[in-house]
C-alpha cells in the first residue's frame, strides 16, 4: 500500500487569540481528487500555508508521500513536487504569460547556469523544449494569443489559469489550488473542471479550496469541510450533502443558492 | 566625568539636527514608502536662505528664519507638486529614488548658482558667548537647537496624533488604496507631507547653519546622516526617527572624542551595520505587521520590454560596430580614453543590471566592489610586483567573499533596508581607502600602478586598452544574454517581485540572491582593476560612494533589466560634464535637472523608451487581453 500523498496530522496554528487552525487531522490518497470547503475564515488558505511550510505550525506534522515537512524551507518542499498556487493570483509582475509559466519549470531545469551562459547546445535544446510546453500548456487553457503579454495585464480569472499553468509546469506530484474557479464565469468554470479532472487522471494528485459548490461535487473525490479552524466532515461529496453539520455551520445560510 | 559629559552634549545637540533630518526622511517614507534623498537639500536651503536675509540683508533673527523656513517650504512645495508625488503614480521605486536624487542635485546645483561655491560661516544667534552650567560649557547656539528641534517635534507629533490630517496621514500609511477608496485624497497628503518635511528639513538647517561650514554641496551631509539616523531607529516610525538622531550624534562624538576622528565615521557606520543586523527593521517598529502570504508591495513595476531575439542581435551588433570604428573616427586623445572609461565603468554597471534590474535588488554600494577589484590589483602590482591578471583575479576573489558575506548578513533585509546596508557598507570601505594611508596611500593615492598585461602581452596604448575592454564586454554580455533569457535569469526576475511565490515554484530564494551579489560584485571588480591599470593612478574618490549613484543612474536612465542599456546610460553620464562643460555654475542645476526629467518621464530608461517607439502599431492592434481572453474561454 502506498503512503497517502498528503497525511496532516494534529495541525493546529494561532493568530494572536485566534485559532484560524485546530487540531486537524486528515489523509488526501495518492491519485485522488480532493476538496476543501468552509465558510469564509474557516482556515483553508491558512491550511495550505501551514503545509507549504509558509506558516510555522504551532502543533502537528505533515507528511508528503510519507515525507516529513517539519521544518522544510518551501522551496524544498516544491522540489519534492508539492506545488500550489495562492488565492490572490501571483504571477510574477514584469513578466510575459508565457516567462510566468516557464518560470514553474524551475525544478526541473537541468542546464547549468552556466551552460545557459555560453549559449551550449544542450541549454538551448532544453530552453526551446521547455517554451513549446510552456506554449502548449497556455493553448489548453485558452491563452496561447496571450503569451507574450504582461501576465499582470491579464483579467483575474487569466492571471489564475496562467498561476495554475505555472505550478503544472512544475511536472508536481500533489497540487495545492486556492479557489482556481474565482474569477471565471460558468462556461469557464466548466472548462476548468474538465482541465482539472484530466490532471488528475494523468495521476497528479490534487486538492483544491473551493467556494463554487457546483464545481466541487463534479469533480471531487472527497471533500473535507473546515468550519472555524476545526474539521467538521469528510467524506464523498454525497455524503457530505446529506452531513447535517456541515448543512447547518455550512450549506445552511445559503442553502437554496446550492443545487 | 566633566569631559564625557561635555562630549555627550555636543553628541546630543548635533544628534538633534539628525534627528530633525531623520524625522522628515520618516515622514515622507510614511506615506510613499520612498526614501527622498532630497531631503538634505531642504537644509541646506533653509541654511543659505537664512544667510542671505540675515547677514546680506541684515534683518534681524526671528524675521530672517522665519522668511528663510517659508521660502524653503514653499519652494519644497514646488518641487512636490511638479516632480516627487505626480512621479509617484508612475514610476517603480528605485526611478523613485533616483528621482530624489536628481532633486538633490537640482537643488545643489542651484545653491551653487545663487551662492556660489565658497564656504559660508553663519554667524550665531545670539553672541559668541558660550554657556557654562556646573562646567560643562556649550555654545549658545546649543540652546536654539535644543529648542528648535522640541518644538518642531512637539508640533509635529500634536499634528500627528491629535488632528484630522494625522489620522488621514496614517491612513495613508496602512494602506493607500483603502485610504483612497474612503475618499482621502493620497495625492494631496503626499504633497502636505512633502512640504512639512521641507519645513522640518528648513528648521533643522537655520539653526544648525551656525555650528557647520555650509557649502552648496553640504545637502549629501544632511541627506546621509538622516538617512543613517533613520534606519538606525526604524524607519516609518516618529519616536524611532529621533532616538535615532541623538543616538548617532552621541555615537560619532563619542568615537572622535575618545577613539580616533579620522574613524570616528567608520565607528558610526560600523554601528549602523550592527543595528540593523540585530535589528533588521530598527529599534524602533513602527506598529504595523504584513501578511506573508498577500503580496506586500503593491507598488508598480517595470513594464515589460519585448526585444525579440533577432532585434537584441542586431542592435547589439551594429552597437560593436559602431564601437569598433570609434576611435578611428575620434582619433586618439583625450575623446578615447573617457571612452574607454565609459566601457569599463558599463562592466560595473552589467553587475548592477543583474543585481537590481533582474533580481530587484537596490544596492548603494556598488562602488565599494569597485575600490576592492582596484586597491588590490593596484597594491599588489606596485608593492608586491603581481602580474595584473593575477591581481585582478586576487580583487575578484576578495570581491566575491565579501560580496557573498555581505549577501548572507543582508539576507532579511529589502528594500529600503537593503540600501541602507549597501550604502554603510560602501561608506565603510571609503573610510579605509582613505583612512588606511599605510596601504592604500590614503587621499594622497596609490601612483605608479602598471598598464594591464596578459602574460607578454602589454596593453600599454590607450588603443590597446580600448580593445581589450571591447572583448571583455562582448564576452560579457553574450554570457549574460545567455543565462539572463533562460531558467536563471527567469528564477531572478521571478524573485524581484514576488519571493513567497517564487520559494513556492522550487526557486531557493537566498541561493539566487547570493549568485546575484556575488555575480554583481565580480563584474564591479573586475570594471575597477582594469580602471586602475587603465589610469596607473588611484585615489579613494575616484572609487567612493558618489560613484555608486551615478553607476545607479546609469542603469535606471539606460533602462533596468536590458544589459545593453547601461551603455547609453553611461555614456550619456560620462558625456554630460563634457557638454555642460561651458555652463560652469550652471553645470550641475543642468545635469541634476536632464537626469531628474529622464527619470520622470523615461521610466523605461533611454532603451526601454526607443525599443517602445519602436513598436508602437504592433502594441496597438493587439487586442484588448481583457475581452479577447473571455470570448476565448466562453
Ligand atoms: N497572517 C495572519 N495573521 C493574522 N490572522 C490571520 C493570518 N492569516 C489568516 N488569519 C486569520 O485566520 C483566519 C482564517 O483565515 P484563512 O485565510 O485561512 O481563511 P479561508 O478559509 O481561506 O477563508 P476565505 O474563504 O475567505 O479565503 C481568518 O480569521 C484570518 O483573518
Ligand atoms: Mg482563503
Amino acid at each position: 500500500m502506498t503512503a497517502p500523498a498528503l497525511e496532516i496530522s494534529g495541525l493546529g496554528k494561532s493568530f494572536g487569540g485566534l485559532r484560524a487552525v485546530h487540531d486537524v487531522s486528515f489523509a488526501v490518497p495518492a491519485g485522488s481528487l480532493t476538496a476543501l470547503i468552509g465558510p469564509n475564515g474557516a482556515g483553508k488558505s491558512t491550511l495550505f500555508n501551514l503545509v507549504t511550510n509558509l506558516f510555522l505550525p504551532d502543533a502537528g506534522a505533515v507528511r508528503f508521500f510519507g515525507t516529513p515537512l517539519a521544518g522544510m524551507a518551501p522551496h524544498r518542499i516544491a522540489a519534492l513536487g508539492l506545488l500550489r498556487t495562492f488565492q490572490t493570483a501571483r504571477v510574477f509582475p514584469g513578466m510575459t504569460a508565457l516567462d510566468n509559466v516557464l518560470a514553474g519549470a524551475h525544478r526541473h531545469a537541468r542546464a547549468h547556469p552556466l551552460a545557459q551562459a555560453f549559449w551550449l547546445p544542450a541549454a538551448r535544446r532544453e530552453e526551446r523544449a521547455l517554451r513549446q510546453r510552456a506554449s502548449a500548456l497556455l493553448d489548453l487553457v485558452g491563452l496561447r494569443e496571450f503569451r507574450n503579454l504582461a501576465g499582470t495585464s491579464l483579467p483575474l480569472g487569466a492571471q489564475k489559469l496562467v498561476e495554475l499553468c505555472r505550478a503544472l509546469m512544475a511536472r508536481p506530484r500533489l497540487l495545492l489550488l486556492d479557489e482556481p474557479a474565482a474569477g471565471l464565469n460558468d462556461a469557464e468554470t466548466g472548462e476548468l473542471a474538465g482541465l482539472l479532472r484530466a490532471v488528475r487522471d494523468s495521476g497528479v494528485t490534487i486538492m483544491v479550496v473551493e467556494h463554487n459548490m457546483g464545481l466541487v461535487m463534479d469533480i471531487a473525490d472527497e471533500v473535507v469541510v473546515l468550519d472555524l479552524g476545526r474539521l467538521i466532515a469528510k467524506g464523498s461529496p454525497a455524503e457530505i450533502r446529506r452531513d447535517a453539520r456541515v448543512v447547518e455551520a455550512y450549506l445552511g445560510p445559503a442553502a437554496e443558492g446550492v443545487r | 566625568m566633566a569631559q564625557a559629559a561635555q562630549i555627550i552634549l555636543g553628541g546630543l545637540l548635533q544628534g538633534s539636527v539628525f534627528a530633525l533630518v531623520a524625522l522628515g526622511l520618516s515622514l515622507v517614507y510614511r506615506v510613499t514608502g520612498i526614501i527622498n534623498l532630497a531631503q538634505g537639500g531642504f537644509c541646506l536651503l533653509g541654511a543659505l536662505v537664512y544667510d542671505s536675509f540675515a547677514v546680506q540683508l541684515g534683518w534681524p533673527v526671528p524675521a530672517a528664519a522665519i522668511a528663510a523656513a517659508a521660502a524653503t517650504t514653499m519652494f519644497g512645495l514646488a518641487l512636490g507638486a511638479a516632480s516627487f508625488v505626480p512621479a509617484l503614480a508612475r514610476l517603480p521605486n528605485s526611478s523613485m529614488l533616483m528621482l530624489s536624487a536628481g532633486l538633490l542635485t537640482v537643488i545643489e546645483g542651484l545653491a551653487l548658482i545663487l551662492w556660489g561655491s565658497q564656504p559660508y560661516a553663519v554667524p550665531p544667534f545670539s553672541g559668541e558667548r558660550p554657556l557654562a552650567f556646573f562646567g560643562v560649557r556649550m555654545p549658545s547656539q546649543g540652546l536654539w537647537i535644543a529648542a528648535a528641534a522640541a518644538l518642531v517635534i512637539v508640533a509635529t507629533w500634536w499634528l500627528l496624533a491629535r488632528t484630522a490630517t494625522g489620522k488621514a496621514l496614517a491612513a495613508c500609511a496602512e494602506n493607500p488604496l483603502a485610504a483612497r477608496i474612503l475618499g482621502v485624497d493620497v495625492a494631496r497628503l503626499t504633497l502636505f507631507s512633502f512640504g512639512l518635511t521641507a519645513f522640518i528639513g528648513a528648521v533643522g538647517g537655520i539653526v544648525a547653519a551656525p555650528i557647520l561650514s555650509l557649502q552648496f554641496d553640504a545637502g549629501h551631509f544632511f541627506t546621509n546622516t538622516g538617512f543613517i539616523a533613520v534606519a538606525i531607529g526604524g524607519m516609518g516610525s516618529f519616536a524611532g526617527a529621533i532616538a535615532g538622531g541623538l543616538f548617532l550624534g552621541v555615537a560619532e562624538q563619542l568615537a572622535a572624542g575618545y577613539i580616533s576622528s579620522l574613524f570616528s565615521n567608520a565607528l558610526a557606520l560600523g554601528l549602523l551595520l550592527l543595528t540593523l543586523l540585530w535589528r533588521p527593521q530598527g529599534l524602533f517598529v513602527p506598529g504595523r505587521r504584513r501578511r506573508h502570504d498577500v503580496r506586500d508591495e503593491q507598488r508598480l513595476y517595470r513594464a515589460i520590454l519585448r526585444v525579440d531575439g533577432r532585434g537584441a542581435a542586431l542592435a547589439a551588433v551594429a552597437a560593436l560596430a559602431l564601437l569598433a570604428a570609434l576611435p578611428a573616427l575620434l582619433g586618439e586623445g583625450g575623446v578615447q580614453s573617457s571612452l574607454t572609461i565609459t566601457l569599463i565603468l558599463f562592466i560595473a554597471v552589467l553587475g548592477l543590471d543583474v543585481l537590481m534590474g533582474f533580481a530587484g535588488q537596490v544596492s548603494l554600494g556598488q562602488a565599494a566592489f569597485m575600490a576592492i577589484g582596484a586597491y588590490t590589483a593596484g597594491i599588489l602590482a606596485t608593492r608586491y610586483g603581481m602580474p595584473p591578471l593575477l591581481g585582478t583575479l586576487a580583487g575578484l576573489a576578495l570581491s566575491i567573499l565579501c560580496a557573498l558575506v555581505l549577501a548572507l548578513v543582508t539576507m532579511r533585509l529589502r528594500g529600503a533596508y537593503l540600501a541602507l546596508a549597501t550604502l554603510t557598507f560602501g561608506l565603510l570601505v571609503d573610510q579605509l581607502a582613505v583612512g588606511l594611508t599605510g596601504i592604500t596611500g590614503g587621499p594622497s593615492g596609490l601612483v605608479g600602478i602598471p598598464s594591464f598585461a596578459i602574460g607578454p602581452w602589454t596593453f600599454a596604448t590607450p588603443s590597446a586598452m580600448y580593445a581589450l575592454v571591447l572583448a571583455v564586454i562582448v564576452a560579457l554580455v553574450l554570457a549574460l544574454a545567455g543565462a539572463m533569457r533562460s531558467s536563471f535569469g527567469r528564477a531572478l526576475q521571478a524573485i524581484r517581485t514576488d519571493q513567497t511565490a517564487a520559494a513556492a515554484l522550487g526557486i531557493d530564494v537566498a541561493r539566487h540572491k547570493m549568485a546575484a551579489f556575488a555575480l554583481s560584485a565580480a563584474l564591479a571588480s573586475l570594471a575597477g582593476s582594469l580602471y586602475a591599470f587603465d589610469f596607473h593612478f588611484l585615489s579613494p574618490e575616484m572609487v567612493a560612494t558618489p560613484r555608486s549613484f551615478e553607476m545607479i543612474a546609469m542603469l535606471v536612465l539606460g533602462g533596468e533589466g536590458t544589459l545593453l542599456g547601461g551603455l547609453l546610460g553611461a555614456a550619456v553620464v560620462t558625456l554630460l560634464p563634457t557638454v555642460f562643460q561651458p555652463l560652469a555654475d550652471y553645470k550641475i542645476l543642468a545635469e541634476g535637472a536632464i537626469l531628474m526629467l529622464a527619470f520622470q518621464y523615461l521610466p523605461a530608461g533611454l532603451l526601454g523608451s526607443f525599443v517602445r517607439l519602436l513598436e508602437p502599431r504592433r502594441g496597438r492592434r493587439a487586442p484588448a487581453a481583457g475581452d479577447a481572453v473571455k470570448a476565448l474561454l466562453r
